[in-house]
């Protein structure tokens, strides 16, 4: 799948923005050229310069130090809280094929009532109430994920578990430990792929909004939603100073997306592909 | 910014359940129209029992109590039991949860622990705000999605299409904040067109109140729009290669006999479902509109409450959606039945 | 067909929304209405009313017995005359005639004498510590009243020009709790709605003392919009008056055409310390953090230079604001740094959270934590939620933080806002109860003092001098009032300790 992935054309761009990303979320602290907590008030919301490229925000600290030590912060965030969707979701989707009905009807439901909840809403509640930290954001966001991981798995290992093959394992005598491992994860592992692109964007840009709003967020430390939110403040005085956090989010959040949808059509059979 | 609707769903399973499609043979029609509505029925009620009990555990695992509002000075430990035993919190969590739900079904949501003020009596002055602003983000999401979802299946392949894609990829990949920030600077700030603040009842100043939800409906309406297009033009265009409509052409229909009474109606259940799993997001992504239009909205008063610790009002708030949520998905499976019968018949 | 069809559709939808948008209502010429953008105050009743910066909401629904002048001299308001006995210890009010509540009540010496009692013995008072120094109050006749003083007490008709004498009335009073959220008062204006944490309306209340001053038939008061949409809401008309505006978009208001007053308040920001929580319970680190603090950095970052470096809990130019105070302690970032090693804290050892409210804050917080961080001391910020009670539940109250990002927005009288901040009982005084009695004692001997006595001066500079040196609170920087207002809207009326809205007219 990975080798199909890079020879797709269709691909190019999105993994291109991809790999910038990573490397800045790797490099960004040390590339950044100046303390991106250090206030400077005699160069308060300055153009770009030779010594600051973006500009100055409202306390005079360095608006590129700022964005590359927030692409750690913001780009993990939602790295851990689609691990967290993907683990709480995945296991229990394929182990509802596999086990008795009751555990099917129960985890249905649940991640039917994990889906009725109002997803903003429930997550600022959450964070909120448990402490207004960064981790319980992200544990939130990844809580309310899990219903996707769950369908996904649950309909990949569906369609794999009444095939003839598998009755055949079963009835040489494999434990549905072994069959769930040797047949049906390869099987599953290009859905929840694609899943996860998408919901990796979909985490971000979730991640994004509640820091916009000062949920989760731990001032001064810098994260592209709270950026894009004190770059609106001041939007009078440096009207492109929300374009770099913005861009960033935007950019990252549609390759992934873009991502998920090459891998959905390398994946699909010719007939389900998109026209 | 799709999240369910992007967990890819085969065959666009139906709403309020993650469980595939099964087919049985047919039956009498009205028994299948009960027999479906009794299932749903059996499901909603489930579901809303998990979903509070969600609530209520959130609310009990914060921990939280309104011991430091009333205390004030006083505010020593012995005062603070003797509030939080007012309250009823020092009893069994089994115990607090009964007697919430036994609160919620006679209407009792409690009283807000900030300004004592009752949590229905809130989210009732707020409600219609909410309801305002989601009802015509969905009006106006379903309105120009369908347009521009059929436009691009009829021109298929033509600029109008590629547009319209490329549209709904980056309409995808912005955040909700983002489109009302963009939308507040253009039509407010520049064209100087619409306020970017506030709220005006309808019953006081139709015109105004439609002026002040102009912007935010627009914001909300961004994601389905591009959902539903993209989901719509999909749809259409397989199904308008499919056997029955060449058939259809051959036996001298018209094509907009076609394109409205067989096509759209198959095309549309896919869409439909991907709605209902929207409404959740639409009730949840007022919030942002909310606080960045100051409106006194459902969803700002739950993310406020929430930071004030004042749980009561939480709880309400995500109750009162998920009632909604529950409701709409209801609603839109009956619709499904009705526009598609085959949906009916389910396991 | 379906192709002509469609595009047709489509515009005919746009042009309909368009039209719809263009004819927006505007009958604000016609009511003469405004929109104020504030907040929400912490309790409709002035004896619950938890903060200073309430005076400007309740004033709106409220009346009080005497008011304040551009001077901060003391006017008559529902009191027409009032008079000192000669040992200064009787304080006798004389009403307007035939007042009235807005719920019909007669406003009389009865009504004032159940309010003030009401000040002193009501659970929840928060009116008590000011109203300690009357022993009691007689209705003499149904037009006057007189309170008896324990001590000779000469602040008290500038006291009475606040909350504290905005009376409300007796029968709303049988039910508090209803009172906090739905104002009884004798004011300019009346309520007419009011939904919790989200606006309030008002209208002209033709029986106010002063109706004929009041230029205005409807009040909207909201809470304040993002800074981020601030002046597109004002532009748009979505508000007409502004007055949480930082610092930074006065330059962006004024160039957009909108009318900004900058106008002397009695302001002043701070750092509030606890030093009843350690690290400040050693004497040596309240020392070192006199130096830690460069207040010319708060008045360039904050307050966009409009404000100016403070020692103390008033602005330059108001009469209580001793310069002598100012050459106590300068910014010696080495001096502070040595200090915290001899308080056995070597740079990096010392850890803090700073509790900030987002609300008044502007940025201050991020100041003092990068300063600190100058001195080798780590701070974490904690951002107290927002809403128009919860920083006086967690920091007024319950006293926890050890260090708060705060301010006054100042009192009527310069003795009220002295105990307020330094008392043993001041909501602002975050080492409550610490107050040492030599402060005490200075300030009483200023109450007995006649403001018109050539020692008052002076004695009341020197219960501000002890007051800011027995605190190890710092006073950082004051600021104006900064207010933005649509051009229709003329002659703000903007007095140091409140904003009024007598003489205001709406064009």
């Amino acid at each position: 799948m990975a080798s199909r992935l890079i020879r797709n054309r269709a691909a190019f761009p999105a993994l291109l923005i991809l790999a910038i990303i990573a490397f800045l979320v790797a490099l960004g602290p040390v590339l950044a050229p100046q303390d991106p907590l250090a206030q400077n008030p005699y160069e308060l919301l300055q153009g770009p310069s030779a010594q600051h490229w973006l500009g100055t925000d409202a306390f005079g600290r360095d608006v590129l130090s700022r964005l590359l030590a927030g692409s750690t912060v913001s780009i993990l965030a939602s790295l851990l809280s689609v691990e967290i969707g993907l683990i709480l979701g995945v296991v229990p989707g394929l182990l509802s094929v596999f086990l008795p009905r009751s555990f099917e009807w129960i985890s249905l439901r649940l991640i039917d009532a994990l889906m009725t909840l109002p997803f903003l809403v429930f997550a600022i509640a959450m964070t909120a109430l448990l402490g207004n930290g960064l981790i319980q954001a992200m544990f939130a966001v990844g809580i309310l994920i899990t219903p996707a991981f769950y369908r996904v798995s649950r309909a990949a290992a569906l369609s794999v578990a009444n095939t003839q093959y598998i009755e055949a394992a079963r009835l040489m005598g494999a434990s549905t430990a072994f069959i769930i491992r040797r047949h049906v994860v390869s099987k599953v592992l290009p859905a929840i792929a694609v899943t996860t692109a998408s919901m990796t964007g979909a985490c971000l840009s979730i991640v994004a909004s509640l820091t916009f709003l000062g949920i989760g967020v731990v001032p001064p430390e810098p994260t592209w939603g709270g950026l894009l939110a004190t770059d609106l403040t001041t939007l009078y005085e440096r009207p492109f100073g929300p374009l770099a956090p913005g861009l960033l989010i935007v950019a990252t959040v549609w390759a992934l997306n873009a991502l998920a949808d090459v891998l959905r059509d390398i994946n699909a059979l010719p007939e389900e592909a998109r026209t | 910014m799709t999240i369910a609707a992007q967990a890819d769903d085969p065959a666009g399973t139906p709403p309020l359940s993650a469980e595939p499609r099964v087919f049985r043979p047919n039956k009498p029609k009205s028994a299948t129209h009960l027999r479906f509505l009794g299932s749903l029925a059996l499901i909603s009620i489930p579901v809303f029992l998990f979903a509070t009990l969600i609530t209520f555990l959130l609310g009990y695992a914060s921990g939280l109590d309104p011991a430091a509002g009333i205390a004030g000075d006083a505010a020593t430990p012995e005062v603070i039991a003797r509030i939080r035993a007012d309250f009823g919190l020092d009893r069994p969590v089994a115990i607090q949860y009964l007697d919430w739900m036994a609160g919620l079904v006679r209407g009792d949501f409690g009283v807000s622990w900030f300004n004592g003020v009752p949590v229905l009596q809130l989210i009732l002055q707020r409600l219609p705000v909410s309801l305002s602003v989601a009802g015509a983000a969905l009006v106006v999401g379903i309105v120009m999605g369908s347009l521009l979802g059929i436009g691009a299946a009829i021109w298929r392949g033509s600029a109008f299409d590629r547009a319209v894609t490329a549209f709904a990829s980056l309409a995808a990949a912005l955040p909700p904040f983002v489109v009302a920030i963009v939308l507040i600077l253009i039509f407010s700030l520049w064209l100087n067109l619409l306020p970017a603040a506030g709220y005006i009842p309808f019953s006081e100043d139709p015109a105004g109140w439609l002026r002040i939800i102009a912007i935010p409906a627009m914001a909300l309406s961004v994601d389905i729009i591009a959902d539903l297009a993209r989901q719509l033009r999909t749809g259409l265009v397989s199904a308008l290669s499919e056997n029955y409509v060449t058939g259809a052409v051959v036996r001298g229909l018209s094509p907009r006999r076609i394109l409205f009474v067989h096509v759209l109606r198959n095309a549309a259940g896919p869409a439909l479902s991907m709605l209902a799993l929207r409404v959740p997001m639409l009730i949840g992504g007022a919030v942002v509109t909310e606080s960045i239009f100051t409106m006194p909205g459902m969803g700002k008063m739950a993310a406020d409450s929430a930071l004030r610790g004042d749980v009561p009002v939480v709880q309400g708030t995500l109750v009162v959606s998920i009632v909604i949520v529950l409701a709409c998905s209801l609603l839109i499976n009956i619709l499904l039945g009705v526009l598609q019968p085959a949906t009916q018949r389910r396991d | 067909m379906t192709k002509p069809r469609l595009p047709l559709l489509l515009g005919l939808a746009l042009t309909a929304l368009l039209v719809l948008a263009g004819c927006g209502s505007s009958d604000d010429a016609a009511k003469a209405r405004v929109r104020w953008a504030f907040i929400m105050p912490t309790s409709w009743d002035p004896v619950t009313s938890r903060t200073g910066a309430d005076i400007n909401t309740i004033s709106l629904a409220y009346a009080s017995l005497t008011r304040l002048n551009k001077a901060g001299e003391v006017e008559p308001a529902l009191a027409k005359s009032w008079e000192y006995s000669e040992d200064g210890r009787q304080l006798t009010f004389e009403l307007r005639e035939n007042l009235k509540f807005s719920d019909g009540s007669p406003l009389d010496a009865a009504a004032v004498k159940a309010f003030l009692d009401r000040g002193k013995t009501q659970k929840d008072s928060f009116l008590k510590a000011e109203l300690k120094g009357i022993d009691r109050i007689s209705a003499d006749t149904p037009t006057r009243v007189t309170l008896h003083l324990a001590e000779a007490d000469y602040q008290l008709p500038y006291v009475l020009a606040g909350r504290v004498g905005a009376i409300a009335s007796p029968n709303a009073a049988r039910d508090p709790k209803k009172l906090a959220l739905w104002p009884a008062g004798a004011g300019p204006f009346r309520m007419v709605e009011f939904i919790p944490e989200s606006h309030a309306y008002f209208e002209k209340n033709p029986h106010y003392w002063d109706a004929a001053d009041i230029h205005i038939e409807r009040l909207e008061l909201t809470t304040s919009p993002d800074p981020s949409t601030l002046v597109a809401a004002l532009l748009s008309g979505s508000i007409d008056v502004a007055t949480r505006i930082p610092a930074h978009k006065v330059k962006e208001a004024r160039e957009r055409g909108l009318t900004v007053v900058i106008a002397p308040s009695l302001n002043a920001a701070n750092v509030s310390i606890n030093r009843n929580k350690p690290p400040f319970d050693n004497p040596k680190v309240v020392e070192a953090f006199r130096y830690a603090l460069d207040r010319r950095d708060f008045v360039t970052i904050v307050t966009a230079g409009l404000g100016r470096p403070t020692h103390q809990p008033f602005p330059p130019n108001y009469f209580a604001f001793d310069p002598e105070i100012e050459k106590r302690w300068t910014y010696d970032p080495k001096r502070a740094q040595a200090l915290l090693r001899e308080a056995g804290y070597a740079p990096g050892q010392l850890s803090l959270e700073i509790a900030a409210n987002p609300q008044t804050g502007d940025g201050g917080a991020e100041v003092v934590q990068a300063q600190l961080a100058r001195i080798g001391v780590k701070a974490t910020i904690r951002v107290v939620p927002p809403g128009s009670s919860s920083w006086q539940s967690e920091v007024y109250i319950a006293k926890r933080p050890q260090i708060a990002v705060d301010g006054t927005i100042g009192r009527e009288s310069p003795i009220q806002n002295l105990l307020a901040v330094y008392g043993p009982a001041g909501i602002m005084n975050l080492s409550g109860p610490y107050a040492s009695a030599g402060f005490l004692d200075a300030v009483e001997r200023v109450r007995r003092t006649p403001t018109d006595d050539p020692a008052y001066r002076a004695r009341l500079h020197e219960a501000v001098r002890i007051g800011v040196a027995q605190s190890p609170s710092n006073y950082l920087y004051a600021t104006p009032w900064i207010i933005a207002a649509r051009p229709r809207v003329k002659h703000l009326n903007v007095l140091p300790s409140q904003i009024r809205w007598e003489g205001v007219r709406i064009e």
